[in-house]
This record gives structure tokens, sequence and C-alpha cells, in this order.
């Protein structure tokens, strides 16, 4: 860095040197370097680093030799130059700037007093060196390079994706109509990731490759701050792709939710860890799921103790089941492919969570009514059986359990035969009397710990006296 | 004995120890006095938080303030010189520097204890079939693995703001040093308190601690609720300490678009751990409560609603994984202009993006409930708002693109990690869209997918950048670097091992792996798919016990790096390493743009001279 030689033609150093700058390092460096050049000679050098300084050290000292930072946006070089014209004595000025690659660029500028305008070309001496900045042009020709191949690799990686996503079956078969629906949404969304992840990834993957420091080439990238137009479109852009998706996104969640007003109900009863399903139009119960092929299912849903959640994998749609009387949920399902299945619980459950599935058969209508049939005849032949379906169906349920948990009523889990407690002191064995007394007329025996008037005293009138004997070998069934 | 007793946190433990007993002796009494029978759980619970306060008090947290309320005089924290030595780390310190290394350790400390809670459910599915855990363990340890993470990542958050920001913003130190160590020390009880739980018949529900399985499960819950509980009050704390550091105490001329790009992710941050805390702390403790006095919140037998704990829990859970996000995000953006040497494409759009996250990130919890029972038609505006998230986040990465692009990239260990985070950050990113759409969702719900994804974004945005920060930051703490080898056998087992466990992970939830199960059906054909996630995990997990070995061996025979050995602006790197107990001697002043890389950038940001007044 010469900066001595600036001053080549004139033999005699200047006197008084202010140097402006806010950056400290660039004015101890050049101080040292024109001490350097004038050796032994008496130099009155000021740094200062605010523009306040450098004017009033302009006005009071009046400096023969002036070097501004030209990079230095605390010193407003327009508001000096105009102060410095107006100025009347002769001073040399020097904006200076630094790169970071070593090279000085050297703007120099000169007053002369009017006495000196008569050799003003011989000031203008070719000797006077000033170095020719090292600017880094954009290398505009190898940037349309980079983005061809990059915009090739882009499409060509984002086919590649989506035809190994298609083709590795991501999704299980697709048994229901809602699955078809579903599956378009999904097939849109794994291609706008393969677009995505190749659009970023080809980009970075390219920078590594292309664009990493190589021996002998220079230490630093190109100076870009960004660019307000490209960031707009990038904002805009994927705002428009957001909201086609959620609009698309609405429209098929509507048609996931078609309704049959001709829908099979089917009530679900889940529980920690069962599950459990009525057929309220058949009058069945049963612990598997067996439906008929291209029929709406309507399922209403409940849960006797915590959250459940009712998924088939093949059918895609899934609905947490809560417990609550005024919590039950509805989903409905329309499956399209006969077959076996398992309803998988998909809320954590506790426990047993892993275990809690169930079998789905989904089979032909003839090979359903004929299920159907023989579920009804079974229950007509086995008292048990009949007897469950109408406790369910009747809603006994709702008070007591199977379980052994107590609920509102007293479990029916080891009730026939035990001894009972009465609030009146005394206490009764629970025989097949007992149960038939607490089913018609329920006030008759007041547990200990329970409330009367609470369970309905209208079964003999609802029930006959064949289903109330049934319900009876049920609750004898449960030991 | 009294050698012992002199580091902070021996103290701590045998009080909290004495404590608990105390409380639980104290609750007891009273039940007794009042003709109650005597039960574990509320003597545990009050126990439990009469515990976490006498460690408080015993690591040191209030002797300060104790003295203030006296009327004693205490110094302000900038005329302390602590003693240097191991033993600063292990009690109570006033150093922004210190709490950070602190909150780093614990924080690295809790990533391993997760991650072995990982590796032994991970044996369990290795295989169908239940091999060497019962069915409450393994749910006490999907539970365990979640929270003990989570509250891994909040500290690690913390270690790098508060090891950072001050550095960068030219502070002598927090705002509230005081405050700022009592934070920390919080978040040790909190840390013992949720491991507990093990002890005390663990819990079922996973993190999310959904009623009424929470109401109605096993003891152990109520630790978690508790150490959960107290693990707020700390990031709470701590948040309000870093927005008012970066509020209040920035370098003269350091405008927020003049603030290292990493300040604005831990601002946007913290502003979501300051005001969405709350709702988590809240919606536990009423679980606590319904467990402890029969108030029936979540129960509908008891009046309740268990719907209403979801959307109170997912109003903080849902930002909270931007609370875990953004400072790894702001980690990205502050490395890569270094490394590439280039300016930050887009410096104020990537600030302003964060913002735009934690303002968005609260209007999207819904998407946690799409199945779950809530109101229907509150479904799709969820998914407007959730998709929304999208635009933030790609401009995140359009930027860093940009950035690399035409950048002279240089690939030290630091750079590898943030390029894994990019790319891993990439794929969570883009898994979250079919999580955001409701019908697709409904397939994806509650299935290994949505596990893929999640710890795609957790490692992408968290655990990638943080090591990536302590790579880069090493040499600050200790004027040594990190083994470069150590540290590239690291990055090179870590990323692929991390990818096929992701993979892994979508492709079985796709098909139809529920979360959170500890046995599968073979029918399904997972088997081969689980033991090489297994294997993968077992590799991450050996690649962490590398790191951690570098950690302490390099602090020890590492390099000496004392200089600026990444050629960064920041001033941070301005001064010698390890830097000095109270940062800058000289205070400096901001002068030029934090990212002016690349061919003829300004080479100054900051300035060190002081400035001279007009007239001297």
């Amino acid at each position: 860095m010469e900066y001595g030689a600036m001053s080549a033609t004139n033999q005699d150093p200047p006197k008084r040197i202010v140097i402006a700058s806010a950056n400290p390092l660039f004015g101890r460096g050049l101080e040292k370097l024109l001490r350097q050049r004038w050796e032994n000679q008496a130099l009155e050098i000021r740094i200062v680093n605010s523009m306040e300084d450098t004017l009033a050290a302009l006005e009071q000292w009046q400096p023969e030799l002036v070097i501004v930072d030209y990079d230095d946006r605390t010193i407003d070089r327009s508001e000096f130059l105009g102060h410095f014209m107006s100025g009347e004595s002769s001073m040399q000025v020097m904006l200076v700037s630094l790169k970071a690659s070593g090279a000085v660029v050297v703007y120099d500028r000169r007053t002369l007093s009017p006495a000196e305008m008569g050799d003003w070309f011989s000031h203008l001496s070719p000797s006077t060196p000033v170095e020719v900045p090292e600017f880094v042009l954009p290398r505009r020709d190898g940037v349309i390079k980079h983005y061809l191949i990059v915009g090739v690799l882009v499409i060509v990686f984002t086919f590649l994706t989506f035809a190994l996503l298609m083709n590795i079956n991501l999704l299980p078969a697709q048994a229901s109509l809602e699955a078809q629906t579903v599956d378009r949404l999904f097939n849109m969304q794994f291609f706008a990731i393969s677009f995505l992840f190749s659009l970023i990834s080809v980009f970075l993957v390219y920078s590594i490759f292309v664009f990493r420091k190589r021996n002998g080439g220079s230490d630093e990238g190109l100076r870009v701050q960004g660019s307000n137009r490209l960031e707009i479109a990038w904002t805009i852009v994927p705002l428009a792709v957001v909201l086609f998706f959620s609009y698309y996104g609405s429209q098929n969640l509507a048609e996931t939710r078609r309704v049959d007003p001709e829908a099979m109900v089917v009530e679900v009863i889940a529980g920690q860890w069962f599950w459990s399903y009525d057929y309220p139009e058949y009058g069945i119960t049963s612990t598997t799921l067996n439906l008929p092929v291209d029929q709406q299912v309507l399922f209403q849903m409940t849960s006797r103790d915590v959250i459940h959640s009712f998924w088939v994998p093949e059918w895609r749609i899934k609905q947490d089941i809560l417990p609550g009387e005024n919590l039950v949920k509805e989903m409905r399902i329309t499956p399209s492919e006969t077959g076996e299945f398992k309803v998988l619980c998909a809320e954590m459950c506790g426990g047993a969570h892993a275990y809690m599935t169930s079998d789905v058969r989904v089979m032909e209508r003839e090979e359903f009514d004929q299920w159907v049939t023989s579920q009804q005849a079974a229950a007509e032949s086995d008292p048990v059986l009949l007897g469950q379906q109408l406790s369910d169906s009747n809603g006994c349920f709702a008070c007591h359990t199977t379980d052994g948990i107590e609920r509102i009523g007293p479990t029916w889990q080891g009730l026939y035969g035990s001894e009972r407690q009465l609030v009146s002191g005394e206490s009764l064995i629970a025989d097949e009397e007992y149960l038939h007394t607490a089913i018609v007329d329920p006030d008759v025996h007041i547990l200990e710990g329970y409330a009367p008037n609470i369970m309905p005293k209208n079964y003999e009138q609802v029930l006959e006296e064949g289903e109330i004997n049934a319900i009876i070998e049920f609750i004898k069934s449960l030991e | 004995m009294k050698r012992i007793l002199s580091y902070g946190i021996v103290r701590g433990v045998i009080y909290q120890l004495i404590g608990t007993l105390i409380g639980m002796a104290f609750l007891s009494a009273i039940r007794l006095l009042m003709g109650l029978e005597l039960l574990l759980e509320p003597a545990l619970v009050f126990g439990g938080a009469v515990g976490a306060l006498a460690f408080m008090v015993g690591v040191g947290a209030f002797t300060d303030w104790w003295r203030m309320a006296m009327g004693q005089p205490v110094p302000e924290a900038h005329e302390i010189t602590e003693e240097s030595g191991a033993k600063r780390y292990f009690g109570v310190s006033l150093d922004h520097k210190v709490i950070g290394i602190q909150y780093g350790i614990l924080s690295v400390f809790l990533l391993m204890l997760g991650g072995a809670f990982a590796l032994l459910f991970r044996v369990e599915l290795a295989a169908s079939g239940l091999q060497i855990l019962t069915l409450i363990q393994f749910n006490t340890l999907i539970g365990l693995h979640g929270m003990v993470l989570i509250v891994s990542m909040l500290l690690g958050g913390a270690a790098m703001a508060n090891y950072v920001v001050p550095l960068q913003i030219g502070a002598k130190d927090m705002a509230f040093p005081r405050l700022n160590a009592f934070a920390f020390w919080l978040a040790v009880p909190a840390s013992l308190l949720l491991v507990s739980s093990i002890f005390f018949g663990g819990w079922e529900t996973g993190w999310t601690g959904y009623p009424p399985l929470s109401v109605f499960g096993p003891l152990g819950v109520q630790m978690f609720f508790l150490g959960v509980f107290i693990a707020g009050w700390s990031s709470i704390i701590g948040a309000l300490n870093l927005i008012a550091t970066i509020v209040r105490l920035r370098a003269p001329g350091m405008n927020y678009f003049r603030m290292p790009i990493f300040s604005w992710g831990v601002l946007a941050t913290m502003i979501i751990a300051l005001t969405g805390t709350q709702l988590i702390g809240l919606s536990f403790q009423l679980v606590m409560f319904e467990r402890l006095f029969g108030m029936g919140f979540f129960v509908p037998e008891e009046g309740g609603n268990p719907i209403l704990f979801q959307h109170l829990f997912w109003f903080y859970s849902h930002p909270a994984v931007y609370i875990f996000v953004l400072p790894g995000l702001g980690i990205i953006s502050e490395l890569l202009p270094v490394f590439a040497r280039k300016p930050l494409f887009g410096y104020r759009w990537v600030a302003l993006s964060s913002l735009g996250i934690a303002l968005v990130g609260f209007l999207v919890w819904g998407h946690h409930m799409f199945t779950s029972g809530m109101e229907e038609f509150l479904r799709v505006p969820f998914m407007y708002s959730t998709l929304l998230v999208a635009i933030p986040t790609g401009i995140k990465f359009f930027s860093w693109t940009a950035t690399v692009w035409m950048g002279r990239l240089r690939f030290p260990v630091p750079m590898l990690f943030i390029l894994g985070a990019i790319n891993v950050f990439l794929l969570g990113g883009l898994t979250g869209p079919p999580h955001g759409t409701v019908s697709t969702d409904l397939h994806l719900h509650d299935t290994y997918f949505v596990v893929g994804h999640f710890h795609a974004t957790m490692f992408g945005g968290y655990v990638f950048p943080f090591f990536a920060a302590i790579y880069y930051w090493y040499p600050k703490m200790t004027g040594r670097k990190l083994n470069d080898t150590l540290g590239k056998i690291h990055f090179w087992l870590l990323f692929p091992s991390f990818m096929i466990t992701s993979f892994g992970q979508m492709a079985v939830g796709l098909l139809g792996m529920r979360r959170r199960i500890a046995d599968y059906d073979p029918a399904f054909n997972f088997d081969i798919t689980h033991l090489i996630i297994t294997i993968a995990g077992f590799m991450i997990a050996f690649s962490v016990l590398l790191f951690v070995f570098n950690l302490f061996r390099s602090a020890r025979f590492g390099e000496v790096a004392e200089g600026n050995l990444w050629n960064s602006r920041s001033p941070e790197w301005q001064i010698p390493s390890p830097a000095p107990q109270h940062n800058y001697e000289t205070p400096f002043r901001v002068v030029g743009d934090p990212y002016d890389y690349g061919e003829g950038g300004d080479p100054r940001y900051v300035d060190f001279t002081p400035e001279v007044s007009p007239g001297d």
C-alpha cells in the first residue's frame, strides 16, 4: 500500500494532515505509512472520527492534506466536499477506500488557489498513481449457465422423486370411498413435496459442489444483499399455492363427509381395552365389526372411560371417541372393498393400548344378511347373548358395568350369588329372585352406598318375562 | 464434607430432599389433625413443590434478594469479579456466559438421558411382541423421552441465547443477572422432579398428558406435571430477561435491522415463551387439581370436557415447537453467511419471518385436534392458518438457498451441521402440509408419520443447529477448538442415521403404524423397518457420545484458538477467547451491516474506538 507515492510530485511533505475515519485501524495505519514515507520530518497528523470533528479541524487548523475514508458512512462526503469547496486555502483532499482484497482505491481531488491555475495541468502529471480498484463484476455469462443446469436438475429430480413415491406403496390398500378422496389429496401433496424438496436440495447441493472455495480462487462470495422483488415473489407464489391447497382441502374434506340418508347405523362402544358394536336396526351386538360392502355406515361412537380413537388404515379416516353422553361422535364410512381389516385404537389409552384392536369383515350384502340372521338366531337360542343385547339396548350399561367398576349402579360382575348389604341393615344373597325384584321394582332393596329413585321402575312393562330372565341369565354369566 | 457443600448444586439437592420430606410431613400432619386418612399423593405433590423452593434456597438463588430485603448492601453484577475455575459452573454465578454454559451442560445431560430412554423402547420396538419392557414401563418411557427432551430443548435454546445474545449485542451481561441465575437454577429441581416420576409408578399418557387418562393413571403423572410446571416458570422468567436484554442493552448504533440475526430468532422465541407457557402450566395445574381436589374440569362424569384440556394444552404446545426451532433457525441464518462468505440474503425478510412464524404460530393449535371431536366447522379455518406457516418458513428456506448461491463455501464442522440442519428441516417442513390439510391428517394423525415429521423438524430446527452452535462458539467459551476429526465423524454418523430413522418412521406411519404402541401386529410386516430404525437410533446415540467425549477432551487438549478463527464479522470474535468476564473492556459502536460479507464488502461492522466528543 504505497500511499506515499501520492505526493511524489511534491517533495515537501504536507505539514498538517487530517485523517477522517471512524475506523481506528484506518487512521493508525495511514499515520504509520505517512511517517514512514517522510521519515525524520515533522508531521502533524490528526485523526478525527466524526463529521463534526472533521469540519472543526478544517476550519480551525487549516490542514494541507485531508484523507477521508471513502467507505465511512458516518462522514457525509457531499457535505464535506461542499464545505471544502467554499473554503479559500489551498489543500489537497484524498478519498481512500480499502478493499478486503488488499486493493486501495484512491479518489484524488484537489482545489487550487487562483495563482496556481496557470500550471494546473502540471498537477495532472501521470506520476500521480491512482490504483484502479479491483472491482468484481457479477459473472453474468456463468450465472445463466448455472441457472439452466439447476433448472433442468430440479425438473428431473422432481419427477424422479415423484415416480419413486408413487411406486413404493406409500399408503395401505384403498378400501373405502373416503379413502379414494383422501388419496387424491395425498397424491397432490406428494407432488408438492417432490417439487419443493428437489428445488431446495438441488440448489443447495449444486452450490455445495460448484460454489465451494477453491485453492487460488477468491475468498469471498458475491456481495448480494438481497432482492425485495425476489422475496415478494417467494411470498406471493407460496401464498397462492397455500390458498389453493386450503381451498382444495376444504372441498376434499366435504367430500369425505358426504351424507347418505340410507346409511346403516352402528353404535361403537370403546373402553379399556375393548371394542363393541351395536346394530340397533337389527338388535344385535358384536365384538367384531361386520359390514356390507358399498353401503354407507354411520358410526355413533362413545367411550366408557378415556379417549380412544377409531381407525381402520384402509379406510383412512379416523375419529377420536370421547367419554360422556353429550360427546357422542359420528363418522361416516362407505366400505368399497370386501375383505378383512382391523380397527385400531389410535389414541393413547393407557396400559394395553397397543392391543386394543378388533376384526373387521366387509362382505357382500347377502353374506351380511346371513350373518345378521345367524346372530339374531343365536341370540334367541342363547339367553345369555340375548340378555346382553337387551341390557345394551335398554341402556342398563349407562349405570351398571360388567367389568367390576362401580358407577351409579352396582356392577354386574360377580353380582350373582354375592352377599348384598342393604341400607336397612339386613343382608341378602343375590339369587334369581333378588335380581328379578331388583329389575322390576328396584327400590324394594336399597343397597348400602346407593341412592333410591334412580333406576326406572317400568321394566315390567317394557320387557317381557322371558326377556327379564335372559338379562338375569346374562348377569349370572358375569362371574 | 465442607468442600463438597461449597458446591451450590450439592447444597441445592440436599435442601430439596429435606424440603420434600418436610413438606410431606407438614401436609400429612395437617391431614392427621383434620382426621383425614393419610394419602401419598397430596403429600408428595406438596412436598415436591416445597422441595423445589428449598433447592433454590440451598443453591443460593435467593441469597442476594434476601440481603436486599434486609437492607444490606449488594453489589451490582458488573462490579463482581467471580473466581475463575470449574467451581463457578456448579453454583450460582451471575455471568451470563457461565449461565449459558450451565444451561448447555444440563441440556446435553438431559439430551443424553432422553435419548437413553428412547434407546430402551427402540430395543423393545425392534421386533414385534413384548420383549424387555412391560406396558406401563413402555408408556412411561415414551412420555419421559418426550418431556425430558422438550425440557432439554428449552434449556438448549436458553443456553445459546444466554451465551451469545449479550456478546453479540455488546451488553456487559443480561438485563437482570440475578433473575437469569434464578431462571436457570429453577430448571434443575424441575428436571429432578420430572425424572422422579419414574419412581412413583410412571405414567401412561405420553408427554401430552391428556385427561381423562391422566386423571385416572398412576401417581407418577403428578411428578411429571409438577416438573413441567416449574420448568415453565424457568422458561417464562428467562424469556422476560432476554426480551429486556435485547430491547434495552443493544450497543449504540445497533438498530433492530443491524442486530445479529440470531437475536431476532431469540426475540421471536422469547415472545412466545413469555406469553404462551402459562397455558401449558395452567392445563397441567388443572389436571393436578382435578386429581387432588376432585375438581371436575375434564372428566365428563364430573361435568368436565376433555377437549377443553386439548385446547389449553396445544395453545402453548404448538407455539412451543417454534420455541425449539426459532433459535436454531437463527443459528442457521447466523452461520451460513460466515461460511458462504456472502451477505445473508434478504436480512430484513429473514428477521421478520421469525416474528411472522411466532405470530402465526399462535393461531394454528387446532390442527392437533382435527380428529379430536372438537366442533367440526373449526377444522377448516385451522387448516388455512396452519398452511400459512409455510410462507414465513419458505422465506427462510429460499433466503438460505440464495445465500449459498454464488458464495465461496467453506466446510468446517459447524457448516456441515448447518447444511445438515437445512436438509433435515426441509424434510420436516415438507412433511408438515399433509398434516395441515384436514382429510389427509385424518389418516396421519397419531401415526408414526407424525413421529417422523416431528423428529425431522426438531433435529433440523434444533439438534443440528445446536451442535453447529457448540462447534462454532466452543472456542469462544474455552479458547480451544473442538477436535475436527471427531466432529466430522459425529456429523457423518448422525446425518445419515437420522435420515434413515426419519424415512423409516414416515414409511411405517403411512402404512398404519400407530404412535405410542409397545407392540405391533407382525402381519403389518413392520419388523424389518423397525429393526433398521433401532440400529440407526443406536448410531445416533453413538455419535452423540463421541461428541460429548470431544467436549471433555478438547477442553484440555484441543487446538488453541484465541482469535477470529471463522473470520466472522460478529463483535464477539473481535475480542480474545475465552471472552473476558464482563465481555467488552471498551464498548463498541455499530457502524456497518452485520453480514456484509462478499467481494468488496465493507470491512467494518463494529467499532471499538471510543467516540470523541467535538472539541477534544
